[in-house]
C-alpha cells in the first residue's frame, strides 16, 4: 500500500513536469497552429543551464534557477524571430513539421556539444534526505515540483483568463487575421509564446533534474511525454495539457511500477494512437481541434516541384549508372566502399519515404520504425533460426507489410498534422518494442552474429560485394519508381498532395492511392532495413529508431523531395560527410538540425530542386536571348 | 440517347447545425442540355452540386445520373458514373504544370494497370502517348498550349478556370457540373468561356452550371433553375424565367413588385 502511494506521488511528479511542457506546447500551438517538437529540448536546457550556472559560475540556487530559465526564454524568443517568423509565411503546415523535426535535432545537437553525452546528477534544492509523511517517503524536491508547477500554471492563467494581454493572446489562437485587424501585434503575441513556453519547459527541467538523470537527448523523450499530454488533454485546451500531464505520469508510473516499463510506453503510445485517431479533441473533448481545411495541410500553396524529362534526365541516369558501376574498382574494398554500400541502403528506404512524402504529402516521421521491423524480423529469422537470408528479408518485408496495413488502415481517416504525429507515435512505439524486448531482439544492446546476406550459396561477405548488391537493387527500384511516376500512377499521386478533394472528383480512389503508396514505401524501408542488418552483423535499436526516421527526413528535403535523384544527393551528403570529418563526430547531430533547419527557411526544395530551378531559369533566360520566340525548355 | 434525363434530384434536404441549406429540392436535367442553376447569394447552390455528388450525404432525398442512383457513392466512384464537377474557386493542382493537369483528367481512362506501368511496357506507352495527344487539343482549344510546361498555378485565374474545364472535360464525363465557373473572370475571358461551354454541349456533353453571371446564363443556358433560400422557386427556358415574378422578388426583393 506504502509502496503504491510512493509509486503514485512519483507518478505525480513526474505528470507536473509534462503537465508544464504540454502547457508550453499549448501556448505555442494556439498561436502557431503547430506544437513546437523541440519543446523538450526546453527541459534539457533548463536543466543543464541551471547546473552549469551552479557549478562553473557558482551562482546561488536563488540566482541560477531564474537564470536558467531566463536564457531559455532568451533561447526561445531568439528561435521564433529568426526560425519561425520568416518561416511562417513560405512554409506550409508540413513545412513547419518538419521545421520543428530540425529545431529539435539542432536542440539536441547544441545539448551534446556543450555538454557532452554524460548523463548529469543535480544536487536536490533542499538536501537529498526524503520527508517522510505518514510513513510514506517523498523526496523534498517533489515538494519543488509541485510548487513550480502550480505557481507557473496559475501564474499563466491569470495572465490568460484575467488580462487584456491574456485576452489578445486568445484571439490571436483564435483567429490571427482579424486580431491583427484589430490591432493586436500577432507577431510580439507569438513571441510571447514561444519565451514563455521555452521558460515553462526549463523551470520543468529545473526542478525535475535532480531526481532524475538528465542527458543531452533526454529533451526526445520529454517532447513525447508532453505532446502526448498535449493531446490527451485535448490540443490547444489549457487545463487539458494539465490534466493530460498528470494523468500520462500518473499511468507511466503504475504500469511501469507494477507491470513494465515496456507495457508502460506501449500503453502510451497506444493511447496517443487511439485519441489522434477517435477523439482529436482529447479525451476530455475540448475544443482545440482546428477547422480541418479539405487540402491535406493549411498554410502557404506547394511550390512547383522541378523535376528533369527526356533526354537530359536518361543521360544524367546512365551517367550516374556508370560511376556507380566502376567506382569500386578506384576505391579498392577501403572504407569507402563500405560508406558507399551504406549509402546505397538508406537510399532504398529514403526512396519509398519520397513516395510517401514528396509525391503524394504524407509526412511521416516514424519511417525507420519499418526498417526496425523489417530488419529485426529478417535478423531473427537469420540468426536464431537459421533462415536463409533472402527467405528472412522477404519474411521481414511481409511483416512490414502487414503492420503498415493496419497503420495505414487505421490512420485512413487523419490528414496532415493529425496523420504526421500518429506516425511519430507509431515510430516511437517500435522503439520502446526493440528496447523492452530483450529476450527476442536483444534489447539496447542489440542483436549480433547476424550472418552476411547471401543468395543461392554465394555470401556477400566484403563491402565490394554488398556495394554491388546493394547499388543493383537499387537501381532496379530507381527503373520502377521512375516509371511509375511519370505514368498515371504518379500523377494520380502529385494530384493527392496537390488537393485531395479535386482529386477525387476526377475519380482518383485517394484512400486507396495513400494505403498503397504507405505499403510500397513500408516495403523499401523493410528490405533497407534487413540489409542494415546483414551488412553489418549486427542491429541495435538506435540504428533503426526515431533519430534515424528524423535523420531520412533531413536526408529527403536536403536533396530534394518529390525527385528521384534528390534522395540520392540528401543521403550521399549525410552519410559520406560525417564519415569524412570523423574527429568533429560531436558536431553531427547539431550539423544535421542546423542544415533542416536552413534548408526549410531558404531552399526548401533541397539541393536538386534548387539546382534545376537554377538552371531552368537560366535557360530561359537565354532563350528569351535568341531570335526564336520558343519556349522554355524543361530541361 | 436524347430525351433521357442526365440528372435527376429527388426531394433533397440538407442542414447545417440548424441552418437549413436545401429544402425539397427536387429537379431534372434533359440529357445534352446546357442547364444553369441560379439564385441569390446563399440560395444553397454550392450545396447541392456537393450533396449530387457526394461530397457530403444529404439528410433525405436522393440523386441519380443516367438513372444510376448515387445515394452513398464516394465522390471517386460518383466520377467514375461519368459525372465530373469542377470547384468555385480554381483548383489547378499546384505544383504541377499545366499539361499535367489536364493529363490528371485522363486518370479514369487510364486502362494500364500499376504494375504494367511501373515496367513500362509498350501498351503503357502508347496509351500515354494518346492521352498526351487528347490533352495538347484541348489545350489548343482554349489557347493554352504555349504555356503547357508552366506551372499551373502561376496562370491568371480566367486561364485556370479555362484548365480545370478542359481538365475536367479528358475524364470524357456525360454529364459535367460547373460551379461558378465565370467568378472572377472579365468579359473577354467570360466570352471565352461561353464559346468553350457550348462547344462542349455541342460534342454532345450535358452540362449543368452554377452561376451568378446572368448574362452569361440567359445567353447561353437552355433550361434555368433557380433557388431561393434552399428552395427551387422556378425552372424553366430564359425568357420564362427572366419575368417570373417570384425570381424577380428574390433578386431584388418586395419592392419590386410596387415598382
Amino acid at each position: 500500500m506504502r509502496e503504491a502511494v510512493e509509486i503514485a506521488i512519483g507518478g505525480v511528479l513526474a505528470g507536473s513536469v509534462f503537465a508544464l511542457v504540454a502547457v508550453g506546447f499549448t501556448l505555442v500551438y494556439s498561436v502557431m497552429g503547430v506544437p513546437n517538437l523541440a519543446q523538450g529540448a526546453f527541459v534539457v536546457l533548463g536543466a543543464l543551464t541551471m547546473y552549469s550556472l551552479e557549478t562553473h559560475l557558482r551562482w546561488p540556487l536563488l540566482a541560477a534557477v531564474p537564470g536558467a530559465a531566463a536564457v531559455a526564454a532568451l533561447v526561445g524568443g531568439a528561435t521564433e524571430r529568426l526560425v519561425i517568423r520568416p518561416a511562417r509565411d513560405r512554409l506550409p503546415t508540413s513545412g513547419m513539421l518538419i521545421l520543428m523535426v530540425g529545431l529539435l535535432t539542432l536542440f539536441e545537437g547544441a545539448s551534446l556539444v556543450i555538454w557532452g553525452s554524460q548523463p548529469y546528477s543535480i544536487p536536490a534544492f533542499s538536501g537529498e534526505r526524503p520527508a517522510v509523511i505518514a510513513d510514506i517517503r517523498i523526496p523534498t524536491q517533489g515538494f519543488w515540483i509541485l510548487g513550480a508547477t502550480a505557481a507557473s500554471v496559475a501564474l499563466l492563467w491569470y495572465i490568460l483568463a484575467r488580462t487584456v494581454f491574456g485576452k489578445a493572446l486568445r484571439a490571436c489562437a483564435e483567429n490571427p487575421v482579424a486580431a491583427s485587424l484589430m490591432g493586436v501585434p500577432v507577431s510580439r503575441m507569438t513571441l510571447f509564446a514561444f519565451a514563455a513556453g521555452a521558460a515553462l519547459g526549463a523551470i520543468g527541467g529545473e526542478v525535475l533534474g535532480p531526481i532524475t538523470s538528465i542527458e543531452f537527448d533526454t529533451g526526445r523523450f520529454f517532447t513525447n511525454s508532453g505532446f502526448i499530454a498535449f493531446a490527451l488533454g485535448g490540443m490547444g485546451s489549457f487545463f487539458g495539457a494539465v490534466a493530460g500531464g498528470l494523468g500520462l505520469g500518473l499511468v507511466q508510473q503504475l504500469t511501469a511500477g507494477y507491470i513494465s516499463s515496456l507495457f508502460s510506453n506501449t500503453l502510451t503510445l497506444a493511447l496517443l494512437l487511439a485519441v489522434l485517431i477517435w477523439r482529436p479533441g482529447g479525451l476530455l473533448g475540448g475544443s482545440g481541434v482546428r477547422r480541418e481545411d479539405v487540402r491535406e495541410f493549411t498554410g502557404a500553396p506547394a511550390r512547383p516541384v522541378s523535376r528533369l524529362r527526356g533526354p537530359a534526365a536518361w543521360s544524367l541516369a546512365i551517367l550516374g549508372a556508370g560511376i556507380v558501376a566502376v567506382l569500386p574498382a578506384f576505391l579498392g574494398g577501403t572504407g569507402l566502399t563500405g560508406s558507399l554500400a551504406i549509402t546505397g541502403i538508406l537510399f532504398i528506404g529514403v526512396l519509398g519515404l519520397d513516395l510517401l512524402m514528396g509525391y503524394t504529402g504524407q509526412v511521416s516521421l516514424g519511417h525507420a520504425g519499418f526498417m526496425a521491423v523489417g530488419g529485426y524480423t529478417a535478423a531473427i529469422l537469420a540468426t536464431r533460426l537459421g533462415v536463409a537470408p533472402l527467405a528472412a528479408t522477404g519474411a521481414g518485408i511481409a511483416l512490414s507489410l502487414a503492420v503498415a496495413l493496419v497503420l495505414a488502415l487505421v490512420t485512413a481517416r487523419l490528414r496532415g498534422l493529425y496523420l504526421a504525429l500518429a506516425t511519430l507515435a507509431f515510430g516511437l512505439l517500435v522503439d520502446s518494442v526493440t528496447v523492452g524486448l530483450t529476450g527476442l531482439t536483444g534489447g539496447p544492446s542489440g542483436l549480433v552474429g547476424i550472418p552476411s546476406f547471401s543468395l543461392g550459396g554465394y555470401a556477400f561477405a566484403s563491402a565490394t560485394s554488398t556495394y554491388y548488391l546493394v547499388w543493383g537493387v537499387a537501381a532496379a527500384l530507381v527503373i520502377v519508381l521512375a516509371n511509375l511516376a511519370r505514368s498515371g500512377y504518379g500523377r494520380a499521386l502529385r494530384a493527392t498532395r496537390a488537393d485531395q478533394t479535386a482529386a477525387r472528383a476526377l475519380g482518383i480512389q485517394v484512400p486507396r492511392y495513400k494505403v498503397s503508396v504507405f505499403l510500397i514505401s513500408a516495403a523499401l524501408a523493410a528490405l533497407a532495413g534487413s540489409l542494415y542488418a546483414f551488412h553489418f552483423h549486427f542491429l541495435s535499436p538506435e540504428m533503426v529508431g526515431t533519430s534515424r526516421s528524423l535523420e531520412m527526413i533531413t536526408m529527403l528535403v536536403l536533396g530534394g523531395e518529390g525527385t528521384l535523384a534528390g534522395p540520392l544527393i540528401g543521403v550521399a551528403l549525410l552519410t559520406l560527410l560525417p564519415a569524412a570529418f570523423q574527429p568533429l563526430a560531436t558536431y553531427k547531430t547539431l550539423a544535421e538540425g542546423l542544415v533542416l533547419v536552413l534548408i526549410m527557411l531558404y531552399l526548401p526544395a533541397g539541393i536538386f530542386g534548387g539546382v534545376l530551378s537554377a538552371l531552368q531559369r537560366l535557360a530561359s533566360r537565354i532563350t528569351h536571348l535568341t531570335p526564336h520566340a520558343g519556349t522554355a525548355s524543361s530541361g | 440517347m436524347p430525351g433521357s434525363i442526365a440528372l435527376e434530384a429527388r426531394g433533397l434536404y440538407k442542414s447545417f447545425g440548424g441552418v437549413l441549406a436545401i429544402a425539397d429540392v427536387s429537379f431534372s436535367v434533359r440529357e445534352g442540355s446546357l442547364t444553369a442553376a441560379i439564385g441569390p447569394n446563399g440560395a444553397g447552390k454550392t450545396t447541392l452540386f456537393n450533396l449530387v455528388t457526394n461530397l457530403y450525404p444529404p439528410d433525405a432525398g436522393s440523386a441519380s445520373c443516367f438513372g444510376i442512383d448515387l445515394t452513398g457513392h464516394p465522390p471517386d466512384t460518383v466520377a467514375a458514373l461519368g459525372l465530373v464537377r469542377t470547384f468555385q474557386t480554381a483548383r489547378a493542382f499546384p505544383g504541377m504544370t499545366v499539361l499535367e493537369n489536364v493529363l490528371v483528367g485522363a486518370h479514369l481512362r487510364v486502362r494500364a494497370r500499376a504494375w504494367q506501368q511501373a515496367l513500362w511496357l509498350r501498351a503503357v506507352r502508347d496509351e500515354e502517348r494518346a492521352i498526351r495527344r487528347q490533352a495538347e487539343a484541348l489545350l489548343e482549344v482554349v489557347g493554352l498550349a504555349d504555356r503547357r510546361d508552366d506551372s499551373a498555378i502561376s496562370l491568371p485565374l480566367g486561364a485556370q478556370k479555362l484548365l480545370e474545364v478542359i481538365r475536367a472535360l479528358m475524364a470524357r464525363p456525360r454529364l459535367l457540373l460547373l460551379d461558378e465557373p465565370a467568378a472572377g473572370l472579365n468579359d473577354v475571358e467570360t466570352a471565352e468561356l461561353a464559346r468553350l461551354l457550348l462547344a462542349v454541349r455541342a460534342a454532345g456533353v450535358t452540362l449543368m452550371v452554377v452561376e451568378h453571371n446572368m448574362s452569361l446564363v440567359m445567353g447561353i443556358a437552355d433550361d434555368i433553375i433557380v433557388l431561393d433560400l434552399g428552395r427551387v422557386i422556378a425552372t424553366g427556358p430564359p425568357a420564362a424565367v427572366q419575368v417570373n415574378p417570384r425570381v424577380i422578388e428574390a433578386y431584388l426583393g418586395r419592392e419590386a413588385e410596387t415598382a
